[in-house]
């Protein structure tokens, strides 16, 4: 559990469309998902998991559409709508953005001020 | 953000579907993840156990889910509306109280509002209104007109029109149609198109007299010729000569003047067959209305200019008769400005009252409100205690307020579309096509719901905040704020007097305007109206010539007097008060007419015994005689005033004048007193009479006074007239006072509109009383329980609760009558000799007002000294 880290504010959103655009998720796929692409070290609290997903299905970001899972289940899967590959590629840019920023800003040396 | 709204809306309108996917996907999700566990090597109970507990709450995650999804807004709305329906529910007297105020308050409102919007507001039923101006006159000569068509460059088409009176033959006789002459590019400039036929266009109108024919409108299609769908093609004779109909205009078009609804429109050559004397090549006679349509990208400032410099070259061309001429422009519908003044200061003085109506009604919900949110302080203590949140208790008692204001909007817009429709078929007060059709469109639909919804906010939003903004932690312990409040005076109390203070205003000006009425029905007019019946008809109809017309005229008489019980009978060209009125400037003989201006002076044409016959009082000298002919010298009769004012001297017979400063000079023979020639609330104003047998006029009033009862001797004038000439249209027969209508018009509107609100100011008054005091008793019932069994009398009980009500009316009933008084010049430009300084509408006043105040408070005040103080001790 020490390997885990606490996702920042604001970037469980992002998290969700990222693995929602790699192929259809049902809910539980979406937690799986981040877990996967995170190598184990991301993990999203459940009871924040479908709030977020309905408040982005409601902004028109994922879509979600019902079908039948692995073990014949019925299942709702989400899939990144149009706006929602946009607001992915303009939440990665700004991530980028930032994370350079903090890099440079904590990699700073007191030669360089 | 519209897709959030759909998406809302989505969910909403599959609202079980919704709950039941959220359910299955949590159960899903809790399977899923509890096989997950299992698989990682948990026991499968302690696995399902844990993944519901990582989960948690079911509900609160739905709740959650739902906020997400934007139903969370709907599903407290739904809550509110849920909780209102139940609260009202249980207090049915309440809702009737608040929904009836409301419902005439905002139905008086939207009555007004439509009545405006037809006036003021709405377009004319033609292709872009907004494009179309009257150009101001209100007549112009026909000469003018056409220079002004041929020569702007502005107007895209201008048209002219004039007011005609035909006699149409129909299978039942003759009868009077009203129509409009227009020029042939009428319908192509209005752009209308006809429901059946063709319109005449321009080419149809070029020569005088070539081109007879008729196009009718919807209603006289529906009701002369029972929308005869062949009508087409057809003829009809129109005062005595063949015309082809044309076609049939659509139903709501009624031509470019909003009180005036023609039959039929001719093309206006048509004009010296119609009148008899063409005035079409006439430079002095403005007779013609002008209208236009602008061409596109033109200003009417541009316009006006252009016309202006027209104007400049007619008056250099034609100084006699153009001197000083200028045009302006003015929206179409009430004959440019001329009646826009009059009718604007009505709307506005009556948008007012109504205004005041509502604001009562406002006035009155709010202290019920008020009173019943004190009720309730102690479940709203309950529920700000457990934790609901301010807003969110505003927002239900908000939702409560706005649902009782919808209901009552509702019940409002229902009431005024069943006024409306009395209105609009009620038959026209004066003998012309005038018709105050208000259709409600969507505009007044939006003016109602917005009026409910600035009510529900006015009267909820106070009572709500002061709802709220109470300490619940007093309010449990029992020690309420509202158990002291009686002794302080209360925002209520300041409505309550402002309330009654306007219901005695209305009532004050309601009487003064009813008693101003019935004065002027009394006052001495110059004529004595009870028992006189009149035939109107015009030879002209019929095409009798000078000397027919004369004869008939005479033969008319003869056989009126032979009819049993006739008294009087003479014959004229119009009576006093009537809506065709002549005048002409006058010159005494020793007046040049160099140095001033003549006076205009109204004249009648009489025959011998029409002073007699009208009831007017000769004061000195004699009447006509027949023997006053074309042989005789001319004579006169003349009033006081015009003796005093026009031949300065109160003894005036013997004394000479004439008209105009060229015409011949008359004589007069006889003076009569003074009356009332064009409105009850004129000045004395001189008058003059000439003689029939010297002045034959086609326009006829036959007056018959009878000793048999009105109808009865109405019905006998009908019937000598039918065999005198069927073919001739006689309109207005029956009682004078039919022709008297328009004088009585304003004084009757406005006592109609007062007396309207003066009741519901009376009723939202008894309901606003009997609200304050049946709340202040019941507050109260412990007190006076205590008071009678102390041995309080039923009088001290009385006064202790009534006392501050009664002091509440006093103060709105004084100052009520205050402004009532402070009122009377404004209300005695309408209506003749309305004073407030009348002990009868003094005493009127005061009694309506004891009377409301009794019946608003005599339940309450029952209820007060009927406490039994036994039961009202245990009540608590």
């Amino acid at each position: 559990m020490s390997e885990t880290a606490a996702i920042l504010p604001g970037t469980l959103d992002l998290l969700i469309l990222k693995s929602a655009s790699l192929g259809p998720l049902h809910g539980y796929g979406v937690l799986l998902r981040i877990e996967q692409i995170s190598g184990g070290a991301l993990q999203i609290e459940q009871g924040a998991l479908y709030p977020a997903l309905y408040r982005l299905e409601h902004q028109g970001l994922i879509a979600g559409e019902w079908g039948t899972s692995d073990n014949n289940r019925r299942a709702k899967f989400y899939q990144l709508t149009t706006a929602g590959r946009k607001r992915l590629r303009e939440q990665t840019a700004g991530w980028e953005r930032l994370v350079t920023a903090m890099t440079a800003a904590l990699s700073a040396r007191r030669e360089e001020v | 953000m519209p897709a959030r709204l759909v998406n809302t809306l989505k969910a909403l309108w599959r609202r079980d579907d919704w709950e039941r996917d959220l359910d299955d996907e949590l159960r899903l999700h809790v399977e899923q993840r509890a096989e997950h566990l299992v698989r990682t090597g948990m026991a499968p109970q302690e696995a399902r156990r844990r993944a519901r507990l990582e989960l948690g709450s079911r509900e609160t995650y739905r709740e959650q889910c739902r906020r997400s999804a934007g139903l969370r807004w709907f599903d407290e709305l739904r809550q509110d509306l849920r909780y209102t329906l139940r609260t009202l529910r249980k207090s049915p007297g309440f809702l009737a109280v608040a929904v009836l105020s409301l419902a005439l308050g905002i139905g008086a409102n939207t009555v007004v509002f439509s009545i405006v919007n037809t006036m003021l507001l709405r377009g004319l039923p033609v292709r872009s209104p907004g494009r179309i101006f009257f150009v101001q006159g209100p007549g112009h000569s026909f000469p003018n007109y056409r220079d002004l068509r041929d020569r702007n460059t502005t107007f895209s088409g201008m048209i002219g029109y004039r007011v005609a009176q035909l006699g149409i033959e129909t299978r039942d006789g003759p009868r009077r149609l009203w129509g409009y002459l227009a020029t042939g590019n009428y319908f192509d400039v209005l752009g209308v198109q006809p429901v059946v036929g063709r319109f005449f266009h321009a080419e149809d109108d070029l020569k005088p007299g070539a081109s007879p024919y008729a196009v009718l409108s919807y209603a006289a299609w529906q009701s002369r010729f029972a929308g005869d769908a062949a009508i087409a093609g057809k003829t009809v004779r129109i005062n005595a000569l063949p015309y082809t109909i044309l076609g049939v205009a659509p139903a709501g078009f009624y031509g470019t003047e909003l009180v005036y609804w023609p039959d039929v429109w001719i093309p206006m050559m048509m004009q010296p067959i119609i009148e008899g004397r063409s005035w079409l090549d006439n430079r002095y006679t403005f007779n013609t209305w002008v209208a236009g349509r602008l061409r596109d990208g033109v200003t009417p400032q541009q316009a006006t200019a252009n016309l202006n410099s027209i104007a400049q070259t007619l008056s250099h061309d034609f100084p006699a008769e153009n001197a000083g001429l200028k045009f302006g422009l003015a929206r179409p519908g009430l004959v440019g400005d001329m009646l826009r003044g009059t009718v604007q200061a009505f709307l506005a003085g009556i948008m007012m009252l109504a205004g005041l109506v509502l604001l009562a009604a406002c006035a009155n919900l709010a202290s019920l409100l008020a009173a019943r949110t004190m009720d309730r302080h102690f479940e709203i203590a309950i529920r700000l205690s457990i934790g609901a949140g301010r807003g969110r208790i505003l927002r239900q008692l908000l939702t409560e307020a706005l649902s009782i204001a919808m209901l009552g909007g509702a019940a409002g817009l229902g009431l005024a579309y069943g006024v409306l429709n009395l209105i609009g078929h009620a038959p026209p007060p004066i003998d012309f096509p005038v018709r105050f059709d208000c259709p409600p469109d969507l505009r007044v639909l939006l003016f109602a719901f917005a009026a409910s919804l600035v009510t529900g906010l006015i009267f909820g939003v106070a009572p709500a905040r002061r709802a709220v903004s109470t300490d619940p932690n007093g309010a449990l312990r029992g020690s309420t704020a509202g158990r002291n409040s009686h002794r302080r005076w209360a925002p209520r109390d300041f409505l309550l007097a402002a309330q009654v203070a306007l219901c005695c205003f209305l009532v004050t000006a309601c009487f003064v305007s009813v008693r101003g009425l019935s004065h002027a029905f009394e006052t001495p007019v110059g004529l004595a109206a009870r028992g006189l019946n009149v035939a109107a008809f015009d030879m002209e109809l019929a095409h009798y010539s000078r000397e027919e017309g004369a004869r008939f005229q005479r033969r008319a008489l003869d056989a009126v007097w032979q009819l049993p019980g006739v008294t009087a009978a003479a014959y004229g060209n119009s009576v006093p008060l009537w809506v065709d009125q002549s005048r002409s400037e006058v010159f005494s003989e020793q007046d040049t007419g160099r140095r001033n201006r003549g006076m205009a002076a109204i004249h009648y044409d009489a025959s011998p015994g029409y002073l007699a016959a009208m009831g007017t009082r000769l004061v000195a000298g004699r009447d006509f005689t027949w023997h006053d002919d074309r042989k005789a010298p001319l004579v006169g009769i003349v009033n006081q005033t015009f003796a005093r004012v026009i031949l300065k001297t109160p003894d005036a017979v013997g004394r000479r004048y004439r008209i105009g400063t060229g015409g011949p000079l008359m004589e007069v023979i006889g003076i009569v007193e003074d009356g009332k020639y064009e409105s009850l609330t004129e000045m004395p104003r001189p008058v003059f009479f000439r003689s029939v047998a010297q002045n034959y006029n086609n326009t006829t009033v036959l007056l018959m006074r009878s000793s048999l009862p009105e109808a009865e001797a109405a019905a006998q004038l009908r019937k000598v007239m039918a065999t005198l000439d069927p073919r001739l249209p006689v309109y207005a027969l029956g009682s004078i006072n039919q022709l008297l209508g328009l004088a009585y018009f304003p004084a009757r509107t406005a006592t109609a509109a007062l007396t309207a609100f003066g009741l519901l100011a009376v009723m939202l008054a008894v309901t606003g009383i009997y609200g304050l005091a049946a709340y202040t008793v019941s507050r109260r019932v412990r007190e006076i329980g205590v008071r009678v069994a102390v041995g309080a009398q039923p009088w001290q009980v009385l006064r202790s609760v009534m006392g501050r009500i009664g002091t509440l009316l006093l103060v709105g009933c004084c100052a009520g009558l205050a402004m009532g008084l402070a009122s009377t010049r404004l209300l005695a430009s309408i209506v003749y000799q309305a004073t407030p300084r009348d002990p009868m509408v003094l005493g009127a006043v005061a009694a309506t007002m004891a009377l409301v105040a009794l019946a608003a408070a005599w339940v309450p005040a029952r209820r007060a000294v009927s406490v039994d103080p036994i039961r009202s001790l245990r009540h608590e």
